[in-house]
Parts: structure tokens; sequence; C-alpha cells
């Protein structure tokens, strides 16, 4: 990749803003709700405030075909090591919202068995205060993780990758070359050492059969 | 795993965990089931995924400071918890509220009943595939919603009860948008019983599943609407009347046959009483004070604090030092939206509550849980775990 | 149907029970741990008193209660009838802190199960008798017991991986009649805690 092809161009913006597009308006939530705020995402995503307008009616329940980790509610120390690994098995791009003081901040709760804000285990990219954070406070938090979604450029984030891999793959061969320049020199010093007991092995033969 | 059943026959037993984070688990409960095919041979359960600390936390403020984390129990219906709270405390304190404040906590009480029951039921049905009863449920449930909003400015967490009293008087216009939040609900009432009564799918996952008989359920401790699903009419307001509840024209709801299906019929016909009982006390809102006068239990009203010294002190004493509940122990239970909310309260005569042990009424309903679904199928113990109604934070705590 | 207070004097004479002057507010009778199966065998099944329903489990520490003499724990029992309605009880239990131990209810009541796990996690009081004595609300790992008194309230403790149910299911069957033959390969706890590095204290 050369370093023309990383500058925008008219053809690169034009993809970034076509995949940011899909991805602003239709980001579909994983809400790992876990205690009072839950209750208001459920009223978030019905009737009166129709979370569908922008285009997340489609709450995912399997981390795999999600977007946003929404953790609504109070995280445990019990709890935490599966929100970590729920986190984990998301595929990128991924975003955490975290709603609600007691996800923000462990909220009132500061106590032995609370997590002091999930961001002591998983990274976060919007925080909504509130306890529990009104609908639009959600929404609220929604559009901005759009604006941040609109920022970032896929290709820049493409050509990164495809750096990283390269480098990754450079790295590899030439490790891969140096292992194997290793093992052939201990295989040459392995002949070696044989053909030399072996030399010594007929010299002694001979002298024998001198004898 | 591979297993000998009780003929001596070869297994081969799959276990299978379902939760905590499964969408009908509701981000909390977990159970591990050992299956044989697509039938559950054995479950257990575990909780505490949503353990917070109340007890502990509730010993380090004073004795107001209890009432926002009562909030959080069973948080669809959280001003029935204050009051429950409330009224253990009053009855440490041998103190009478007065009559405005008993009608207004039976018509904020009986609100949040419904409200309750619509989450649970809209959940279950949610639970079970359908979506449509989800939204139904849901539109008087945002009307309550909105009088809270006016009534204690918040719509979940309220905080509206006080000892000895109520955060503040009803606003004006609060008949007219109970009444009318009413209407919406009988609406959406007749709605879900067209989508529920009826609906084949429905029926065919809930009618006999998860069955418990009468004397189990009460050995199990089970209160409230799924001990009435089982067919005992055990209901608090009427075996222990407070608050007048006895003089109000209502019926407890009784169940026949104790499944699922009972579980939530029980509850929307619960709605129905529960609307007959709010129409009623709109009637006997006479106007008066919503407070007691005693200083050393209700806060002196702000406006005597600026005027008076005696106010000052009084305001001063009751938020610093927090009022002093007599020395003693108490057991007080109330019927909230899931069964009997009781309250072990022991103090010691200080600012500060000694120990407050919450008796959960999901707590016996979900131990029970491996009984309901052991036997049946794996499918069913989803329909079977949102009928019991288990709120995690009540579970937990 | 008998009132409280006559229940109350049942047990005086037959148990030799004493009453709670701190209760004013209801009837509570302090029994000793060694009789507690049979007051309350009694309890359940006398004609006229029929408390059928444990209604609550709670652990007590008085540690820092003012002018408090005798044991340090106590485990308070709430029953109440449903057969006759309004007919509520209670019995405690004085623990001495050497000794922590109260006999179970297991099998007279079937919630006393969950009832007397939490009480053990939360206090460390044992149950004798228990099937199944193992922690309820706190995690595997949690180390002491947290509403005791003399616990930090913000002594917090990380857990590393979650904790597995496998056991209890073995258990669990074997209760239904069924025999484990062959055991599933078990998920061992993670040796790397991969919550490192987050405040630990």
């Amino acid at each position: 990749m050369t370093a023309e092809a990383e500058k925008p161009n008219i053809i690169t913006s034009s993809l970034d803003f076509i995949v940011n597009w899909g991805r602003t308006n239709s980001l579909w939530p994983f809400p790992y709700g876990t205690a009072c705020c839950a209750i208001e995402f459920m009223s978030t995503e019905v009737g009166r405030y129709d979370l569908s307008r922008i285009g997340s009616e489609y709450v995912r329940f399997t981390p795999r075909q999600s977007d946003v980790l929404l953790v609504a509610g109070t995280i445990t120390y019990k709890q935490a090591p599966i929100l970590k690994r729920i986190y984990e098995q998301m595929a990128e791009p991924r975003w955490v919202i975290a709603m609600g003081a007691c996800a923000c901040s462990g909220g009132f709760y500061d106590c032995y068995c609370t997590v002091p804000g999930i961001d002591h285990i998983i990274p976060v990219d919007v925080y909504i205060g509130g306890c529990p954070s009104r609908p639009e406070a959600f929404f609220d938090a929604m559009f901005d993780l759009q604006k941040k979604i609109k920022d970032e450029s896929y290709m820049k984030q493409r050509a990164e990758r495809v750096k990283e891999q390269l480098e990754m793959i450079k790295a590899k061969t030439a490790e891969a070359k140096a292992n194997a320049k290793e093992f052939a020199q201990e295989k040459v010093v392995e002949i070696k050492d044989f053909v030399k007991a072996k030399e010594q092995n007929l010299v002694k033969k001979a002298q024998f059969w001198k004898e | 795993m591979i297993v000998l059943d009780p003929n001596g026959e070869k297994l081969n037993l799959m276990p299978l965990n379902v939760g905590p984070s499964h969408p009908a688990t509701h981000g909390c409960l977990r159970f591990l089931a050992a299956m044989d095919g697509e039938t559950i041979v054995a479950s257990v359960e575990e909780i505490g995924y949503l353990h917070r600390g109340f007890e502990k936390m509730v010993e380090r403020g004073t004795w107001q400071q209890v009432i926002p984390y009562t909030d959080r129990l069973n948080y669809c219906s959280a001003i029935m918890n204050n009051i429950a709270f409330c009224r253990a405390v009053e009855t440490m304190f041998g103190v009478e509220i007065t009559e405005r404040a008993k009608v207004l906590r039976v018509i904020v009480n009986e609100l949040s009943r419904i409200n309750d029951h619509f989450v649970c039921v809209a959940a279950a049905f949610q639970d079970l595939g359908g979506t449509t009863p989800f939204m139904y449920a849901f539109n008087p449930r945002e009307e309550i919603m909105c009088i809270w909003e006016k009534l204690t400015g918040a719509r979940l967490t309220n905080s509206y009860a006080r000892i000895g009293g109520l955060y503040r008087d009803s606003y004006e216009g609060f008949e007219a948008d109970v009444l009318a939040a009413l209407d919406s609900t009988e609406k959406a009432l007749k709605d879900l019983h067209a989508c529920l009564d009826r609906n084949r799918i429905f029926l065919d996952r809930t009618v006999g599943i998860g069955k418990i008989s009468a004397e189990k359920a009460i050995s199990y401790g089970w209160t409230g609407p799924c001990l009435r699903a089982s067919g005992v009419a055990s209901d608090l307001r009427k075996d222990e009347p407070y608050y007048d509840y006895e003089t109000y024209d209502w019926e407890v709801v009784v169940g026949t046959q104790g499944d699922c299906n009972d579980r939530l019929q029980v509850r929307l016909a619960e709605i129905e009483e529960s609307v007959k009982i709010v129409r009623q006390a709109l009637l006997r809102l006479t106007p008066g004070p919503v407070d007691i006068v005693d200083p050393r239990i209700r806060v002196p009203a702000h406006k005597l604090a600026y005027q008076d010294m005696e106010g000052l002190i009084g305001r001063f004493k009751s938020v610093y030092e927090g009022i002093r509940v007599p020395e003693g122990e108490y057991y007080c239970g109330s019927e909230c939206a899931n069964g009997e909310l009781g309250f072990t309260i022991v103090s010691d005569g200080s600012g500060h509550p000694y120990r407050i042990k919450v008796r959960p009424p999901c707590l016996t309903q979900f131990a029970a849980f491996h009984d309901l679904v052991e036997g049946g199928q794996l499918a069913d113990s989803m329909a079977v775990l949102s009928g019991l109604n288990i709120i995690a934070g009540e579970l937990d705590r | 149907m008998k009132t409280a207070e006559e229940i109350f004097t049942a047990l005086e004479e037959m148990f030799g029970a004493k009453r709670e002057t701190l209760d004013k507010w209801g009837v509570t009778a302090i029994v000793s741990a060694g009789y507690l199966r049979n007051v309350v065998q009694f309890l359940k099944d006398t004609a006229d008193v029929e408390l059928d329903m444990l209604v609550d489990i709670a652990g007590i520490d008085y540690l820092t209660y003012p002018n408090h003499e005798g044991p340090r724990f106590a485990v308070s029992y709430s029953f109440k009838s449903i057969a006759n309605p309004g007919l509520r009880f209670r019995l405690k239990v004085l623990v001495s802190e050497d000794s922590l131990k109260v006999p179970t209810l297991c099998g007279l009541y079937a919630n006393a199960n969950w009832y007397e796990r939490e009480v053990y996690d939360q206090f460390g009081i044992v149950f004798e008798g228990h099937p199944d004595l193992r922690r309820l609300l706190n995690h595997v790992e949690f180390v002491g017991h947290p509403l005791r008194k003399d616990y930090p309230a913000q002594k917090r403790q990380w857990l590393s991986t979650n904790d597995y149910l496998l056991p209890a299911l073995e258990k669990r069957l074997e209760d239904l009649g069924y025999r484990v033959v062959q055991r599933s390969k078990e998920v061992g706890t993670n040796d790397n805690e991969f919550l490192e590095g987050s405040i630990k204290e």
C-alpha cells in the first residue's frame, strides 16, 4: 500500500460516506440489561419513544450479530467476567454505551459487590447519566454515537489494518526465515558431527586391521 | 455426561447453561439443565448476579436514606416498596398517617400494581415471541409514568413515600389524569385479552406448563399472584388489612390450575381489581394534610425552617442525625405486586438502621424453579420463567 | 385458632422458650438451638396453630449493638399461617461466635434451603444437616462474610472467572435417583485472572 492510496480521494471518501451511512442508521443494540435501566430501555423501544426511528429497533440477543453493547444496569463482581466475555465475543466494529449511573460509576451502590463503573472491565464510548436514564437521554446518547461513527473513516481503518497485517506477515516471514536458518545450521552441525564420528570410526577400524 | 436412570437404563445427558445473559432470563438469572434431547431431566439455579448489597448499604445511612434504596428492589413498582418500608417504620413508631395520605397511598399502590403486572404480562409475551401485546401493554404504562413524572418528578424510581407521610401532595388535575390512565388501562386489557384468551399458540405453550400444587407452593413460601394462581385465596390486603383495604369493594383473584397460563391470567384479573379500587379511592380523596405533624418523625415543612428556630432545629436534626426509631425488632410484610415484601427491622434506637433484612417475594418463587421445569421441555422453561415474574433487583438485593 | 400469645405460653411450658423483649409489636420466642426442629415441627403440625409457611430467615450480628449481652449472632425465623390468616409468629435462636451452628429446617419447609444458604453466605453461620450449603449471593471466590459488622463495606473482591455449576447439577441428578457413570469434562477455573490491573482493594 503506497502513501498515495492512503490520502482521501473521491472514491475512498465516497466509500467512507456510504459505509458510515449504513452503520449509523442500523445500529443493532445488544441490551445487556440487568436492572432498572433495562426497564427504561424497554420503554424506549415501544410506543411513545420508538427506537426504530433511528433504525435500532432490531434488538439482538447474540453478541455475534450486534454492533452496540448497551450495558443497562449495575454490574457486580459476579457478573463482570460474563460481561467481559460478551464484549470479547462481539465482532468489530463494536461500540459500548454505559447506560445509567450504575454502569458509569457504580452509582450509589458503593459496596463490596458492585463494580465501580464498567470502564474497569471494558472500554466505553458513550456514558449516559441518570438513575435510571430517561429515554430522551438514551436517544441523545445514540445521536452522539452516530456522530462518532460518522467521523470514522472506513478506508483509513482498512489501510491501517492492512498495514498491520502486512507488518505481521513480514515479521512472521522474518521469524520463519530465522528459524529455518537456525534449523539448517543445526542440521549442518549434526551432519558434520556425524561425518566426523564416521571418519573417526573408519580411522579406528583401519588402525585395528593394521594391527 | 452418561448416567443411569432410576430404572437402570443408560442415558447420555447434555449439560446446557442458560443465562445470565439470555433474552428470557433478564440478565441476572442462570440455570444449568441436564438435557435428554429436548427434555430437562434436572436443573440447578444460580442467583446473585445483581447482588448490590442493599443490606450493607442501608446500615451506613439514616432511616430516610433507605427509601431510595427500596426503590430499586422491585423497580417495576418502586412506590410500593417505599410504602411497604415506610409502613413498617411507622408501625414501630406507633403512629397513624393522615386520612388523605392513606387514600393517596392506596391510589399510587394500585397504579404501581397495574404497572408491574403489565410489565410481567408484556415481557412474558415478548419471551414467547409475540411483540404486539408488548406494545399494547406499554401504552397505559407510559400514561402512568407521565402521572409519576408530574407527581414525583421521576419516571421509574420515584421515592414518593416518606416516613410519616408523602413527599408531596398531589398536583392539580391529578384525578383527571388518573381517570384517563384507567380508561386506557381498560382498553389495553381488552386488547390483551383479545390476544391472549383464544390464541392457540399462546395457550399451547402455557396451559398445563409449570404446574404446582397449593401445598407445594405454600411449602415453598410462595405469596402473591403466583400462590393465588394455585387456588389459595391469600392476600395480605384482606388477611391483615391496612390502609382500609377491607372497606373497598374488590375481590381476591384466585386461579384453578396453578399453571403458567393461570399465573398470567390472575395478573390480568388483578389489574381489573386494582382499577376498581383506584376508582373508589378517587371518590374518597378529601382535602387535608398529607404529613403528620411530629418533628420526631417527619421533617418539618421547608417554610417553617425559615420562620422559626424550632423548625430550623427540627429540620437540621432530622436531616443530619436522622429520625430515632424506637429500639426493637419487628417484621412487617406488605402485599406488593409479586407477593409479600417483608422487612425484618432491627433498630438500636439511634439514627441509623442497625439491620434491615428484606424478604423478597421472588426468591421463594425462583427457588421452586427446578420443580416446575424438570420433566418439561426446554422451551417451556422460558414460559415458566416469565410467568413467575422474577425481578432481579429484589431477588438478589 | 390460637393467638400468638397462647402459642408462646405453650412453647414456654413445653420447650422453655423465653420472650424476646425487643419485639414490642409482635411475639418472638427465643428457643435453644437443640429444640429448634422440635419447636418448628410443633408449630407446623399442631391443630389451631398450623404455621405452614416459613416467611423469612434473617441473620443478625450484635457486634456493635449498644449494651448487648449474650451471644454475638442470632437467627430469626418468621412464620405465618395460610390456614389461619393473620397469624404470625417469630422464633429466634442465639448463636455464639465459638460454635456458629444451628440445625437446619430443610425437610420441614422447602424454601428453608435457599434462606439458610443466604444466611451462611452473609454471616458464616453453619446449618447442620443442610444438604447443599454453598454461597448463594456472593461469588465462589469471595472470602469472608460481608454482612458481619466487622467486614468493611468497601472491601471489594474480584472474581477471576465465572463459577461452574456442574457438581451441583450432578448432586441434583443423584437426588432424583440417577447415578452418574461418566462425568462430563469439567471446566476448571481460569488461572490467569483477566480482570487483573483494576482496583483490587
